[in-house]
């Protein structure tokens, strides 16, 4: 059994094919399922946004009004102040994306989008220009590129800690990315990983193998509530530091 | 496994369009109205509190005014109480004292008239007294005794009238 090849083929994107004049578009089981995930948001929220009559309906848009509190206050606010009143409409979307996107590899035949170096990188993008906005809109250009430089920095250092800092925001942006991407793919690495050790068990001794079915079973369940558990808490990770970096620009010190 | 740590420019531009495709709709189409409407009910809550606590501290305003009302109020009655014991007590004092004045007075014109009749009374034994005397004396002269004798005999009466 090759661990590789097959690793490889679950976790790798799959490119459909689907070519536009020649042009082979990105159309990959990842970006179906991100696709799929957005559609499910919009359809379901749009439904969920409108005025109810039923008790069933005001209860889902008092959780839909307890998740928006929760996210205004609990990470928005705290990090962006005010400022971040505007912003609340995308680091809403921000967190159920990413918390979807994290759970749709739960579904079979789907499969973890965020577990794609391509997909966590246009994510951090988005967070990047979201920051680089932020910085343009309340300090303008040159104020923006002040911030960069500590308020009391020597001027002779002033070109050594302007550089770094630029460097510093964009590396803190790409560990958002990395992150992301290393939590989600190490977690189905470990679910395959116990999967394969039945099977190269097996092949070693049939009766090892069977031996080998419950145990690595009870293993991947525990693995699977804890990659339940790291699901949430990745898109919140990367909700909340989208806010403390964007908030760090807004108020530079 | 080295095409798991490969981007793929495609699919990171088609997961940004799709990205802010998403957070743009829900904006219009979700979000807007969940965030207003909240907004909506935590400045109702907010406006309500705000009137609640106004309407406690004017209840509270009212109360202060009201209590002090209240002890002006028992103030004026204690002042009005005191001023009435007192009243009463003059009034008591002036009737004591004109009272015993009319009691002074019926007593003196008791204590008058009563010498007035006694007086009175002592006139008319005198009269009474004169008189038998005289029917004495007319009955004295009448039987031709002594003038010493009819003089020992008014002088017995008189004594025996003062003796009486």
């Amino acid at each position: 059994m090759d661990v590789t090849e097959t690793l490889a083929h679950h976790m790798l994107d799959h490119n459909w094919g689907i070519t536009l004049g020649g042009m082979s578009l990105p159309i990959t089981t990842h970006t179906v399922t991100l696709c799929a995930v957005s559609l499910v948001l919009l359809g379901f929220l749009a439904w969920a946004a409108r005025p109810h009559v039923s008790r069933g309906g005001r209860l889902l848009t008092t959780l839909l009004e307890e998740y928006v509190t929760f996210i205004r206050d609990g990470l928005v606010l705290p990090n962006m102040g005010e400022e971040g009143h505007g912003f609340l409409p995308y680091f809403c979307t921000l967190f159920l994306f990413i918390l979807f996107a994290n759970l749709a590899g739960m579904i079979p035949q789907m499969k973890t989008a965020t577990s794609n170096i391509s997909v966590t990188i246009a994510l951090a993008l988005c967070s990047g220009g979201l920051i680089l906005y932020s910085g343009l809109k309340f300090h303008g250009l040159w104020g923006f590129i002040k911030g960069f430089v500590p308020s009391g920095t020597p001027w002779w250092l002033v070109p050594l800690v302007f550089p770094l800092e630029v460097l510093s925001t964009i590396i803190k942006v790409s560990v958002l990315a990395i992150r992301l991407f290393a939590n989600m793919l190490s977690g189905h690495i470990a679910l395959l990983c116990l999967l394969f050790l039945i099977f190269i068990l097996g092949e070693t001794n049939f009766l090892a193998g069977v031996g080998a079915v419950i145990p690595a079973m009870a293993v991947e369940l525990f693995v699977t509530c804890l990659e339940l558990l790291v699901a949430v808490l990745q898109a919140y990770v990367f909700t909340l530091l989208t806010a403390i970096f964007a908030g760090a620009v807004i108020h530079t010190h | 496994m080295e095409a798991l740590f490969k981007p793929d420019v495609g699919v990171t531009i088609l997961t940004i369009c799709n990205f802010l495709l998403l957070v743009y709709l829900l904006k219009k189409f979700a979000w807007k109205g969940i965030i207003g409407a909240l907004e909506k009910r935590e400045q109702q809550v907010a406006d309500d509190k705000k009137q609640a606590h106004e309407a406690r501290v004017s209840a509270e305003q009212l109360k202060a005014e009201l209590d002090e009302k209240l002890n002006r109020i028992a103030e004026e009655a204690a002042q009005k109480m005191a001023q009435a014991v007192k009243t009463g007590e003059t009034q008591r004092d002036q009737l004591l004292a004109q009272a015993k004045e009319q009691s002074a007075r019926l007593v003196e014109q008791a204590r008058l008239q009563i010498e007035a009749e006694k007086n009175q009374a002592l006139a008319e034994v005198r009269a009474e007294i004169v008189r038998t005397a005289m029917i004495a004396t007319e009955k004295m002269i009448a039987q031709n005794i002594s003038q010493n004798s009819a003089q020992a005999v008014v002088d017995r009466v008189l004594e025996e009238v003062k003796k009486k």
